[in-house]
């Protein structure tokens, strides 16, 4: 075992995306519990009544909130249930969510007790200190972890693919980001990061639902809401009945979680980026997909598909010019990173590219990637995990791998020491 | 065919034992037989009996060895709390070990916990070396703790590099102050070691700033590339190799010059070794070649070793004296071939370069000799004489087939002639179609012009004498096919 340099002391890995919470054990290939981060919710006390009691009074009503967390969570149609996601732009935004959510992973789907083992949390690496002081006082105060450690997602990831060094592209659900890690260490000063993948879902939705000549705009309408359906020609209007019952007791934000998601598939199981660059000819060569959504409409998609994967590597100028804040698609993050880094680094980060996080599952993704790559740096090498778990959940292996080896146990922060230093100890030990 | 016990017995004439013992004896033999030897099968046993080859006795079949995993005693483990002597707290986690391993055991990853060294000073020795007007004390102290809690990786140590209140310093300004300060320090602090190991230190502490500024802007220089001016320097790379091998053989080829026309006095190495190894044997070649053309022509320079076997020796007085007394007899090698490697004679056996007779005569020559009983294909005694001998009896018979021929030749003209003789006196003259083959004639040889009259007579006559016309045209055709070979083979000696 010493061999391996690995000394498993049953520590938990929890890694927390915009679309997934994953936990498990230290020292396993895949985690054991995978649940949603939106969770569903209703307000089983009055708000209004919270509203003029005070400050005192919110943080009460909110543990009042009655939650649905995990895979029947907001999937689940539930009459007045919200949906609410605690992550904002990869950053936990409320973090009154989070201990449920890390409750229910660790207690309710993997079945231990936090206050038993040391627990290893991951951040991306623009996270504030204000945040991660906050993970840790989650951690300590109301889990009663003995020991707790926060990693960066873009070290994980690197060492996920076994290099101390590399160059990390990580495209997730709401954040695209370009991490250069030496050593083990994050260059703060290299990172560069947008909200790249909202604007490729955007740009997916407004294809859907804007009428072309050739159809009408698409009803996203998820598959809750739909009591029967019949099936139609292509392109044929879909003949299917709304569950009218349902209806008055859909959220707002439940419809938007459901069409989301409806986008999200499409988009997955159609999208496709070219491999060589825009090409219209190349693009016409392509066959059209077909898909199929859930009110019974099925039509075939050609250019869009191409289209709308573009947008991860090209944005068109038109766009540029009606958007200034546009988010920076990815040959322009890496160039900002490579830009803000030193000379003697972009060879050994060139060669070292690690692609991961499910938004480079997209199809053609890494082929693009490595032909745009290919231009400018003739020895770039790619490191893209075939297997999807490993490209999804990149962030939680690494932090698999850290937290079994017997030479890292000297970096948690012990209870004592929280207990002596406060907050300050988290800065000073995760560096 | 075993011998029993009773022949060996009546051979070494020795009396027939007594019947006590015999029946024990009988009775021996039967179990030695039948106990059959490890490793073998029964029925194979049965069939090859006692005499067995000793070989299969020795491979005993086995089935595959079970791979040994640890002795195969189970192994007892535990989950026991362990301290890590690389944290100040006393945090104990648990993990699983032998239950064999001793209760107070070191925990087995301290040794890996490696401080990074990294100087510190007093005030007092920042006051007296370590004064720098471009960094303050508070700035230096920072930037040792950062070096420190980075292990000085200087990558890490430039991007988390934040003093407030500082100017922004970039990598190799860090990087040039914390050398710089180790270098002071290890100078002036009492060392403990010898002057070759302090020079040693200093030495891994230099750095030098602007050799490192220029050497990063020429990796900025060499990234910034265009593909245009990529290209451009691999051709300009290639040119100048291309020049530069030019170069070499025009030296080469000058100093082989110089060699050839100056000798040793050219002052040239007379060997070149630079030559890789399959150029070596062309080389050698070279070499005696021109030893041998030296040897021809400048016979005043001694030195030149004299290596070259096809030289023809001046026969002098001296030489002719000296064969005669050893009974050397020199063959002078044939000067009609051309000094060529095929036509260099080595040592041989008489014998194996027996004369033979010309490929187109030789039927006719054989059968000659036959004629006359003389076998000249084996020579017993292949001495010198013995082969001059049967050369000039293979010329004589050459001639005699040769003379032969003629005589034929002639003989049949003559009957011919006759017969035609016979015919102008028997009958008159027919003029018209011995014109039209006069005209032929005209084209043809001299020789053949003789058959080719007599066919045109006689072929309005009979059937037998228009073969005789193709035999003369066969003839004919030899004739020049011969002349042709042979003037291909006096353009071949031209040539070379």
């Amino acid at each position: 075992m010493v061999n391996y340099g690995g000394d498993e002391v049953s520590a938990l890995v929890v890694d927390i995306g915009s679309s997934s919470l994953r936990a498990g054990y230290a020292g396993d290939d895949t985690p054991k519990a995978i649940i949603p981060t939106s969770y569903g919710y209703h307000n089983t006390g009055g708000d209004e009544a919270m509203d003029v009691e005070g400050s005192d009074a919110t943080q009460k009503s909110r543990s009042m909130k009655r939650m649905y967390i995990g895979q029947n969570g907001p999937s689940m149609w539930r009459e007045g249930m919200e949906v609410a996601n605690p992550m904002v732009d990869g950053l936990i935004d409320d973090f009154s969510a989070i201990p449920p959510l890390i409750e229910h992973a660790l207690v309710d789907v993997m079945r231990c007790r936090p206050s038993e083992h040391p627990i290893l949390v991951t951040e991306p690496t623009w996270n504030t200190p204000a945040n991660r002081e906050r993970m840790a006082e989650i951690m300590f105060e109301e889990f009663d972890v003995p020991a707790f450690y926060i990693a960066n997602t873009g070290v994980l990831n690197a060492f996920a693919a076994g290099r101390g060094t590399a160059l990390v592209i990580d495209i997730g659900k709401d954040m695209a980001s370009v991490t250069p890690v030496v050593d083990g260490f994050v260059l703060r000063k290299g990172l560069s990061y947008s909200t790249l993948p909202k604007l490729v879902h955007a740009h997916a939705r407004h294809i859907l639902s804007n009428p072309t000549p050739m159809r009408r705009g698409i009803e996203l309408l998820p598959h809750q809401l739909i009591t029967n359906k019949e099936s139609v020609d292509l392109n044929a209007p879909p003949r299917f009945s709304i569950r009218e019952d349902r209806i008055a007791g859909t959220t707002e934000s439940w419809r938007i979680w459901a069409e989301n998601r409806e986008v999200d598939e499409w988009l997955m199981s159609v999208g496709t980026i070219l491999e060589q660059g825009w090409n219209d000819v190349a693009a016409a060569q392509r066959p059209a997909k077909a898909y199929e959504f859930p009110t019974g409409y099925n039509t075939y998609f050609g250019p869009d598909r191409l289209n709308v994967g573009e947008q991860y590597f090209h944005h068109p100028p038109a766009l540029v010019a009606t958007n200034p804040n546009l988010p920076k698609h990815v040959p322009n993050l890496i160039l900002e990173t490579f830009r803000s880094c030193d000379t003697e680094l972009r060879q050994v980060l060139s060669s070292n590219v690690v692609v991961t996080g499910g938004g480079t599952l997209f199809n053609g993704f890494v082929d693009r990637l490595s032909s745009e790559l290919g231009r400018s740096f003739s020895h770039a090498k790619i490191h893209a995990p075939g297997n999807p778990v490993e490209r999804r959940y990149g962030g939680w292996l690494g932090g698999s791998i850290l937290a079994s080896l017997g030479t890292f146990h000297q970096l948690w922060i012990s209870k004592e020491e929280w207990q002596e230093h406060g907050k300050a100890i988290v800065g000073q030990r995760c560096k | 065919m075993a011998a029993s016990a009773a022949d060996v017995r009546s051979i070494l004439s020795i009396p027939a034992p007594s019947l006590a013992a015999g029946p024990s004896q009988q009775k021996k033999q039967p179990t030695t037989q039948t106990r059959k030897p490890e490793g073998i099968s029964r029925e194979l046993y049965s069939l090859i009996g006692p005499s067995a080859p000793s070989l299969v006795t020795l491979s005993k079949p086995r089935l595959k060895q079970k791979p040994n995993l640890g002795g195969g005693s189970k192994v007892k483990w535990e989950c026991r709390a362990f301290k890590n002597p690389g944290r100040q707290d006393s945090l104990e986690l648990r993990h699983w070990v032998r239950a064999s391993t001793a209760e107070d055991a070191e925990y087995p990853f301290a040794k890996y916990n490696v401080p990074s060294n990294v100087f510190t000073y007093s005030q007092d020795e920042y006051t007296r070396f370590l004064e720098d007007k471009e960094w303050t004390k508070e700035e230096t102290d920072y930037l040792f703790s950062v070096a420190r809690d980075y292990d000085v990786r200087w990558f890490v140590v430039h991007d988390r590099y934040n003093y407030i209140g500082g100017v922004p310093r970039s990598i190799d300004d860090l990087k040039d102050r914390y050398y710089s300060v180790c270098r002071k320090l290890v100078r002036n602090r009492p060392w403990a070691g010898d002057e070759t190991s302090k020079a040693q230190t200093i030495a891994s502490y230099l750095f030098d700033k602007e050799r490192e500024i220029t050497r990063k802007k020429y990796i900025v220089s060499l990234e910034n590339r265009t593909p245009e001016q990529i290209a451009e320097e691999e051709a300009l790379f290639i040119e100048v190799k291309r020049l530069e091998q030019n170069e070499r053989r025009f030296k080469k080829e000058r100093d082989e010059l110089l060699r050839t026309i100056a000798g040793i006095e050219s002052g040239l190495p007379d060997i070149v070794e630079d030559e890789g190894l399959s150029n070596l044997a062309i080389d050698t070649k070279k070499k005696k070649n021109r030893g041998s053309v030296m040897d021809a022509d400048s016979p005043a320079i001694p030195a030149m070793p004299v290596s070259a076997p096809i030289v023809k020796r001046p026969q002098t007085a001296k030489n002719a004296a000296f064969d005669a007394a050893n009974c050397i007899v020199r063959t002078d090698p044939p000067t009609t071939v051309p000094v060529t490697k095929a036509a260099h004679q080595p040592a041989h056996l008489r014998s194996y370069k027996l004369p033979v007779p010309k490929a187109a005569v030789q039927p006719k020559i054989t059968a000659a000799l036959a004629e006359l009983g003389i076998s000249h294909s084996r020579l017993v005694m292949p001495t010198r004489d013995n082969i001059m001998q049967l050369e000039s009896l293979l010329e004589a018979t050459t001639s005699l087939v040769e003379i032969k021929r003629v005589v034929d030749k002639v003989e049949y003209d003559i009957r011919v002639l006759k017969t035609r003789l016979g015919m102008r006196e028997s009958q008159g003259v027919e003029g018209r179609p011995g014109e039209a083959m006069d005209v032929d004639e005209g084209h043809e040889g001299d020789v053949v012009g003789e058959d080719g009259r007599a066919q045109s007579v006689l072929s309005t006559r009979s059937a037998r004498s228009r073969k005789q016309t193709r035999r003369s045209m066969s003839i004919s055709s030899v004739d020049t096919s011969g002349t042709a070979t042979t003037r291909a083979g006096t353009k071949r000696q031209k040539r070379s």
